[in-house]
C-alpha cells in the first residue's frame, strides 16, 4: 500500500509536474487495490466452483467436468457466459427495481466484506480496528438480498424460500456472533490482524476453543445455505429457492455471491482459529513461505471440508435445522462465552504465572 | 455405560468423522466414469437402440409390411402404408417411425415376423432438429445398410436365449 | 317334429328339419366350421364341426348330421351331444392339424390376417410347439379370377363354399375344384374371369386368405379401419353395407347383413367403387372465364350464381337432381327452387314418366316378398345389372320352388331360366289384353309379379308401357290383399329404379309443375334458347353436349360429365362423406352416414344449398341437418321411420286405374338396355379404376376402349 501510494505520489514527477498530493494518490492506489482484489477474488471464484464440483464428482467416484479446458479448468467460465448471454427472464408480476436490485445487494456485500481480510501481515484492504464488526454487519445485510429476491420476485415459493432462509440465516448469526465473542475474548481485538498475531503463541483451534471451531464450521454451513443446510434450495425435492424466479446474470450475481460468502467464512474461521498467515511453527522452511500462501493453503482446507460436508452429510429437515441453532449451537457457544472469560481472566493468569508468561 | 457411549460418540460428531473417512475412500477410489466419446462402454446384445430397418443378403427388404410393429406399438409412433410392389409382393410404401414419440420397448423387432424392423445398438443419434428424428423408410433402410454387421451379430449373440 | 336333445348338458327341442350344428347353435353353443356357411348348401368337407355324440363310436361331423336322424338313446332318453368334450376337442386338433399341413404361414402378408376364420380357431384348437410333419408343403399355382379377386391357393384349404356359392347364389358356374385329395386345387375353368356381379363375396365367405380383394390387397389391416354402418347407392337397392375408412379414405366396403334387403351379399360395383370416392375430386369451387375452368372462392362462386339468377326470369331456369344425391339436398334444392319461382324440376334424367301416387313408382312386391312369388314378367328390365342382389333374390326363389319368369325386353343371361318373349313391344300389348300364352301363366299363378324396368319407361311411350303394364297388374291379380305376402297380402306392380336418389326426389315430388318442362324439356329450351339457367344437382347422365350454352351451375363430388358442362363448379360431398338419407326401390328409407370428411373445401350438399340460398335472398328455414330432416319428416313421415316398408294398402281402382296414359305403343321401337355398362353407371363408378377394369376386362374381354369411341 506504502509503496502504491508513493509510486502515485511521484509519477507526475517523472512527467516535470509537480508531485500529487497524499489523498490524491492513496483515492487512486485504493481504488486500484480494490479492483485488482476484487478481480482476483472473483476469478478465484470460478476455481472454487470448480473445486467444489470436482471434490463432489471424486466422492460419486465421478469425474466431474473435464471437458472444457484442460481437467475442465473452464468449465465455470464457459458456464458464465452461458449465463450472460442468456435471456434475462423478469416475470410480469415482479417488481422490476427491486427483483434487480436484491442479487446486486448480495454480490456487493460478498464482495465488500474481503475489504477488512488480511491476506498476510499488513496485506488488508482496509486494516480497521472493528473488522470483526464490520464483517457481522455485512454478513447480516446479506439477509436482505435474499429476502428482497424472493418478495420481488411475486412468486409464493420464492417468497417462502426467502422467509426460511432468513430466518435459517438469522439463527445462525446469533451463534456466530457469539463464536467471534470467544475469539475476541481470547485476541482481545476486533481488528482481524491483531486476532491472526494474537495466535503466533498457538492457534485458537488448538486451544479450549476448539468447539467453538466446531460450531462456527457448522454455522457457517448454515449461514451460507450450503449442505447439509440447503433446505432453501434443495434441488432434488423443491424449485431452486428464493432463486426460482431469477435467471440468466441475476442468478449468476446470486451464485457468485453464495461461493464468495462460502469463501469468505473460510477465510474467517481460517483466520479466527487456524492463525491466519502463520505458518503452523515458526521455524525456517515454514516461515520462510510467503504468508498468503498459508492463508491459501488454510483456505483450502476449510474449504475441501466444506465441499466434503455436502458429499457425505445428508440435508436436515427445517425443524432440525432450527433445533440444532437454537438448541445446541447457541446455549453452547454462550456458555463458551463464559468459559473463555473465565479462562481469560483466571486460567490465563495463573498459566502465565506458572510458565513465566 | 452404553448410554455414555452413545452420547460421547454424539459429543465429538464420530459419525460425522467416520463418514469423512469413508468418502475419503471413495476420494481416491478409481472412477467409474467413462470419457464417453472416446470410451465407451459394452453394450448388451439385446441393447434397444435406433431403429433399423433390414436387408437380405440378396438386397432385397425384409420388410412384408403385416403392420404388426405398427399394431403393436404402445407408443402409436409407427405409421405404415402398404401395396403390391410391381412384382407383387407386398412391400411398404411408408415406413415411419416418429422417433420422439418411440419409448424404445422393443416389442417393434418382438412382433417382427421377418426380423426386418430391429432396434440396433447404436445409440448416437441425436439431431440439430425435431425434423430430423421423424425417420422414414429410406432412413431406417439406410441405418440397416449401416449396422447390418453389429445387429447381425447381435442377433446371432441372443438367438440361444430365445 | 321335434325332437329332444340334450345338449351340453341342456335339453332342448330341435326341429328335425335342422342339422345337428344350428340345433346346437340353438342350445348356445359355438361350432367352429370352415365349409359350413348357413346360405349354402351343406357340403360337410371341412370336419371341423365335430362333436361328440356319447354312446357313437366316433365324432360327428354336426354341419351334415340332421336332427332327424339322431335316434335317442335305448332307454329312451334323448340324444346326448357334447360339443366342448375332450372327444370333440382332440378330433377338432386332429383336424386343425391336417389343415394347417398344407397351410403355409404366411399371416404376416396375408390380407387376411386379423379377420381369419382359420387363424382364430387355430388360436382355440391349433397346437402350440408341436408339429409331426417335416415333409414339404404343397404348392398350388395361383389362379386367375379376374380383376376383383386375388388368390393365394396355397392357403386355401378346399372348404369349397366359393364354388358352391358360384353356383348356387350367383348361378355362375364359374368356380369348380380339379383333381382329388391332396392334388384339390379351386379354379375357373381355362384361367377366364368369374363373371358375376357379385363375385366380390366369394372374398368375404373365404375362411383363409386364398381369396382376397385385389383391389384393397395390401392397403390395410382390419384393426388399423374404422367402421362406419352405410348403405350402398349403387344402385337403387340400398345393399346394407360397412364401409371401412383409415384416416380421410375409404379404404373398403362390405355388406352388412339385412335379411329383408341384401340377406348378406354385395353386388361388386357397390363393394369396389371406393377408390372412386378419392379420384377425380371436386374439392374447390370452380367458375369458367374466358371459356376455361378457374379455381374460385365459395363466395365468388354463389355472388355469379346470384347475379346470374337475378337476371333470369324463374320461368327460364330449371333443376335437375342427379342418381346420387340423399333426401336432404333434394329437399334444399325443391324449396330453394321453388321459392324462387322455378317450375322447372325434374329428377328422371333417363325421362320415365314416373311420379304421382307413391305406389305407382315403388317395389311394391318388396324384395324379401319375391320369395313368395310363383310367376314374374320381366319388362324391359335386367334385374342382373340394374339390381344384382335383387337377382340374386329372384334366383334363390327360382331354386326353392315353381318361379315361371318371363322377359319381355333384351335376351340376357340371367343366371335363372326364363321365357325369352323379345324385344317387340307389341308383345306388351297382347300381354296386356290376355292374348299372348304367358298371361294365363300370369292369371293361373297365386301370387304373379312383373318388373317393369327403366328399359321400358324411358321410352317416348313410357306413359302407355306404364298403362298397359298396369292393366297386366290389375286383371292377373297382381294387386292383392293389403298387407304383406307374410301377412297374406299381395301387391305384384313393381318399378325397378337404377339410381338410389330417384325414390327420394320422386317423394318430394321433384318432378316438373303444372306447365314446368321435364328434363327433355329442358334440354330442348336450351338448346333452343328458352331456358338460361340450369342447376345440375350432380346430374351426369343428361345429353348435355346437345343443350347449347346455357349457364349451367353443377354440384356434384365429381368432375364428370356435369362439371365439364358447368359455367359455376360447387364441391359437394360424396355418399360416404355426409349424412344422407336414401329411399330403395321399396321406398324403405334408409341413412347413410358420414364416415369420412369431404376433401378440400367440398361441403355437405344441404349446407351448400342452404348457404346459397342466403346468396339469393330466399333463404331456407332450416339451419342444421336436424332441422332439415325436421321439415322432411313433416312432409314425408315415412322418412322418419327408417328401415321400415311402406305398408300395401290393397287394391284401390282409384290408384291402380289411372296409371300412365292410354297412347299408342311405338311398335317400330325395340325394347333396349336401361345400363350400357353395369361397372360405369354413375359418376363415381367411372372415377374408379377398378371399375374400369372390369369393365374392359368382363364386358369388354379385355379390350380398352380409345378415346375418340
Amino acid at each position: 500500500m506504502g509503496v502504491l501510494i508513493h509510486f502515485f505520489t511521484t509519477l507526475p514527477v517523472y512527467f516535470g509536474l509537480d508531485p500529487m498530493g497524499y489523498a490524491w494518490a492513496w483515492t487512486i492506489s485504493q481504488t486500484l487495490l480494490i479492483v485488482v482484489y476484487a478481480g482476483l477474488v472473483m476469478v478465484s471464484v470460478a476455481f472454487w466452483i470448480l473445486a467444489d464440483r470436482k471434490i463432489w464428482a471424486a466422492v460419486q467416484m465421478r469425474r466431474g467436468p473435464n471437458v472444457v479446458g484442460a481437467f475442465g479448468l473452464l468449465q465455470t467460465f464457459a458456464d458464465a457466459m452461458k449465463f450472460m448471454f442468456k435471456e434475462p427472464i423478469i416475470p410480469a408480476a415482479a417488481n422490476k427495481a427491486i427483483f434487480l436490485l436484491a442479487p446486486i445487494i448480495s454480490a456487493t456485500l460478498a464482495f465488500a466484506a474481503w475489504a477488512v481480510v488480511p491476506l498476510d501481515n499488513g496485506w488488508v484492504v482496509a486494516d480497521i480496528n472493528v473488522g470483526v464488526l464490520y464483517l457481522f454487519a455485512i454478513s447480516s445485510l446479506g439477509v436482505y438480498g435474499v429476502i428482497m429476491g424472493g418478495w420481488a420476485s411475486n412468486s409464493k415459493y420464492g417468497f417462502l424460500s426467502a422467509l426460511r432462509s432468513a430466518a435459517q440465516m438469522v439463527s445462525y448469526e446469533v451463534s456466530i456472533g457469539f463464536v467471534i465473542v470467544t475469539v475476541l475474548v481470547f485476541a482481545g481485538s476486533l481488528n482481524l490482524s491483531q486476532i491472526v498475531r494474537a495466535q503466533a503463541h498457538g492457534w485458537y483451534v488448538f486451544s479450549i476453543l476448539f468447539p467453538m471451531f466446531v460450531v462456527m464450521f457448522i454455522s457457517s454451513l448454515a449461514e451460507t445455505q450450503r449442505p447439509p443446510f440447503d433446505l432453501l434450495e434443495a434441488e432434488s425435492e423443491l424449485v431452486a429457492g428464493f432463486m426460482v424466479e431469477y435467471s440468466s446474470t441475476p442468478f449468476l450475481l446470486y451464485f457468485l455471491g453464495e461461493y464468495m460468502n462460502i469463501i469468505m467464512l473460510c477465510a474467517l474461521m481460517s483466520i479466527m482459529f487456524l492463525g491466519g498467515w502463520l505458518p503452523p511453527v515458526d521455524i525456517f522452511p515454514l516461515n520462510a513461505v510467503p504468508g498468503i500462501l498459508w492463508l491459501l493453503l488454510k483456505i483450502i482446507v476449510m474449504f475441501f471440508m466444506v465441499s466434503m460436508v455436502k458429499a457425505f452429510v445428508p440435508r436436515y429437515r427445517y425443524d432440525q435445522l432450527m433445533r440444532l441453532g437454537w438448541k445446541v449451537l447457541l446455549p453452547l457457544s454462550m456458555a463458551w462465552v463464559v468459559i473463555a472469560g473465565a479462562w481469560v481472566v483466571f486460567v490465563r493468569p495463573a498459566l502465565a504465572h506458572v510458565f513465566g508468561g | 455405560m452404553a448410554y455414555l457411549d452413545k452420547k460421547a460418540r454424539q459429543i465429538f460428531l464420530w459419525e460425522f468423522v467416520q463418514a469423512f473417512f469413508l468418502s475419503m475412500r471413495y476420494f481416491f477410489a478409481p472412477k467409474m466414469t467413462l470419457n464417453y466419446p472416446y470410451e465407451k462402454s459394452p453394450l448388451s446384445p439385446r441393447f434397444r437402440g435406433e431403429h433399423a430397418l433390414r436387408r437380405y443378403a440378396n438386397g432385397e427388404e425384409r420388410c412384408i409390411a403385416c403392420k404388426l410393429c405398427e399394431a403393436i406399438c404402445p407408443a402409436q409412433c409407427i405409421v405404415i402404408e402398404a401395396e403390391p410392389r410391381d412384382d407383387g409382393s407386398r412391400r411398404t410404401t411408408r415406413y415411419d417411425i416418429d422417433m420422439t414419440k418411440c419409448i424404445y420397448c422393443g416389442y417393434c423387432q418382438e412382433a417382427c415376423p421377418v426380423d426386418a424392423i430391429v432396434e440396433g445398438p447404436n445409440l448416437e443419434f441425436a439431431t440439430e432438429t425435431r425434423e430430423e428424428l421423424f425417420y422414414d423408410k429410406a432412413k431406417l433402410l439406410a441405418n440397416g445398410d449401416r449396422w447390418e454387421r453389429a445387429i447381425a451379430k447381435n442377433i446371432e449373440l441372443d438367438a440361444p436365449y430365445r | 317334429m321335434a325332437r329332444k336333445l340334450i345338449i351340453d348338458g341342456k335339453e332342448i327341442e330341435a326341429e328335425d328339419t335342422l342339422t345337428l350344428l344350428q340345433a346346437c347353435e340353438q342350445a348356445g353353443a359355438e361350432i367352429p366350421r370352415f365349409c359350413y356357411h348357413e346360405r349354402l348348401s351343406v357340403a360337410g368337407n371341412c370336419r371341423m364341426c365335430m362333436v361328440e355324440w356319447v354312446g357313437a363310436p366316433k365324432p360327428q361331423v354336426s354341419c351334415s348330421l340332421q336332427v332327424k336322424d339322431i335316434f335317442p338313446n335305448k332307454d329312451g332318453t334323448p340324444a346326448k351331444i357334447n360339443t366342448n368334450s375332450p372327444v370333440a376337442k382332440k378330433a377338432r386338433e386332429g383336424v386343425m392339424e391336417f389343415l394347417l399341413i398344407n397351410h403355409p404361414l404366411d399371416c404376416p402378408i396375408c390380407d387376411q390376417g386379423g379377420e381369419c376364420d382359420l387363424q382364430d380357431q387355430a388360436m382355440g384348437y391349433g397346437r402350440a410347439n408341436f408339429h409331426r410333419f417335416h415333409e414339404n408343403k404343397r404348392a398350388v399355382e395361383d389362379k386367375y379370377m379376374g380383376p376383383l379377386i386375388k388368390t393365394a391357393m396355397n392357403r386355401c384349404i378346399q372348404c369349397t363354399r366359393c364354388v358352391r356359392f358360384a353356383t348356387e347364389v350367383a348361378g355362375v358356374p364359374d368356380l369348380g375344384a380339379t383333381g382329388r385329395g391332396e392334388d384339390m386345387e379351386i379354379t375357373t375353368y381355362l384361367e377366364k374371369a368369374f363373371s358375376s356381379e357379385l363375385s366380390g363375396n366369394v372374398v368375404d365367405l373365404c375362411p383363409v386368405g386364398a381369396l382376397t380383394s385385389k383391389p384393397y390387397s395390401y392397403n390395410a389391416r382390419p384393426w388399423e379401419l374404422k367402421h362406419t354402418e352405410s348403405i350402398d347407392i349403387m344402385d337403387a337397392q340400398g345393399c346394407n353395407t360397412r364401409i371401412d375408412t383409415r384416416g380421410r379414405s375409404v379404404l373398403r366396403v362390405l355388406p352388412r347383413l339385412n335379411e329383408e334387403i341384401n340377406e348378406e351379399w354385395l353386388h361388386d360395383k357397390g363393394r369396389h367403387i371406393w377408390d372412386g370416392l378419392g379420384r377425380q375430386r371436386l374439392d374447390r369451387p370452380y367458375v369458367r372465364k374466358n371459356g376455361k375452368l378457374q379455381a374460385a372462392s365459395w363466395h365468388d362462386a354463389f355472388a355469379l350464381i346470384a347475379a346470374k339468377a337475378k337476371a333470369t326470369k324463374p320461368e327460364r331456369m330449371a333443376a335437375i337432381v342427379g342418381d346420387l344425391a340423399a333426401a336432404e339436398e333434394i329437399k334444399a334444392l325443391k324449396d330453394l327452387m321453388t321459392s324462387l319461382g322455378v317450375i322447372n324440376l325434374d329428377c328422371r334424367q333417363e325421362g320415365a314418366t314416373l311420379g304421382g301416387a307413391r305406389p305407382s313408382y315403388l317395389f311394391n312386391t318388396s324384395i324379401a316378398g319375391v320369395e313368395a312369388a310363383d310367376a314374374l314378367l320381366l319388362i324391359g328390365c335386367n334385374p342382373r345389372w340394374e339390381a344384382p342382389v335383387l337377382n340374386a333374390r329372384i334366383r334363390k326363389t327360382w331354386l326353392a320352388g315353381a318361379l315361371q319368369v318371363a322377359n319381355l325386353g333384351l335376351a340376357v343371361d340371367l343366371t335363372y331360366p326364363a321365357a325369352e318373349l323379345g324385344t317387340d313391344i307389341a308383345t306388351l300389348e297382347a300381354l296386356a289384353d290376355g292374348s299372348h300364352p304367358f298371361a294365363e301363366v300370369l292369371r293361373n299363378a297365386k301370387r304373379p309379379m312383373l318388373i317393369l324396368g327403366t328399359g321400358a319407361l324411358a321410352r317416348k311411350d313410357g306413359a302407355a308401357v306404364l298403362y298397359r303394364a298396369a292393366k297386366i297388374a290389375r286383371e292377373t291379380g297382381m294387386i292383392g290383399p293389403a298387407g304383406t305376402a307374410a301377412e297374406g297380402g299381395w301387391n305384384g306392380f313393381n318399378v325397378l329404379h337404377t339410381a338410389a336418389s330417384r325414390v327420394a326426389a320422386l317423394d318430394l315430388g321433384f318432378v316438373p309443375g303444372p306447365e314446368g318442362r321435364d328434363v327433355t324439356g329442358i334440354i330442348d329450351g336450351a338448346q333452343k334458347g328458352e331456358i338460361d339457367f340450369i342447376y345440375l344437382l350432380g346430374a351426369d347422365e343428361l345429353p348435355l353436349e346437345t343443350m347449347g350454352r346455357p349457364f349451367v351451375v353443377y354440384q356434384g363430388s365429381h368432375g364428370d360429365a356435369g362439371a365439364s358442362y358447368a359455367d359455376v363448379i360447387l364441391p359437394g360431398s360424396a355418399f360416404s362423406e355426409k349424412d344422407g338419407l336414401f329411399a330403395n326401390f321399396e321406398g324403405r328409407v334408409q341413412e347413410a352416414p358420414r364416415a369420412v370428411f369431404p376433401p378440400g373445401e367440398a361441403k355437405e350438399d344441404w349446407a351448400i344449398l342452404r348457404a346459397l340460398s342466403e346468396e339469393l335472398k330466399h333463404p331456407l328455414p332450416y339451419d342444421t341437418l336436424e332441422a332439415l330432416r325436421r321439415v322432411l319428416v313433416a312432409e314425408l313421415p315415412q322418412y322418419g321411420a327408417l328401415g321400415t316398408l311402406p305398408r300395401h294398402e290393397g287394391a284401390d281402382p282409384a290408384l291402380w286405374g289411372a296409371l300412365g296414359a292410354e297412347g299408342p305403343l311405338a311398335i317400330d321401337v325395340p325394347l333396349a338396355a336401361a345400363i350400357g355398362d353395369y361397372y360405369l353407371t354413375n359418376a363415381i363408378a367411372r372415377a374408379s379404376l377398378v371399375m374400369a377394369d372390369c369393365s374392359r376386362i368382363l364386358l369388354h374381354d379385355g379390350q380398352t376402349k380409345m378415346a375418340a369411341e
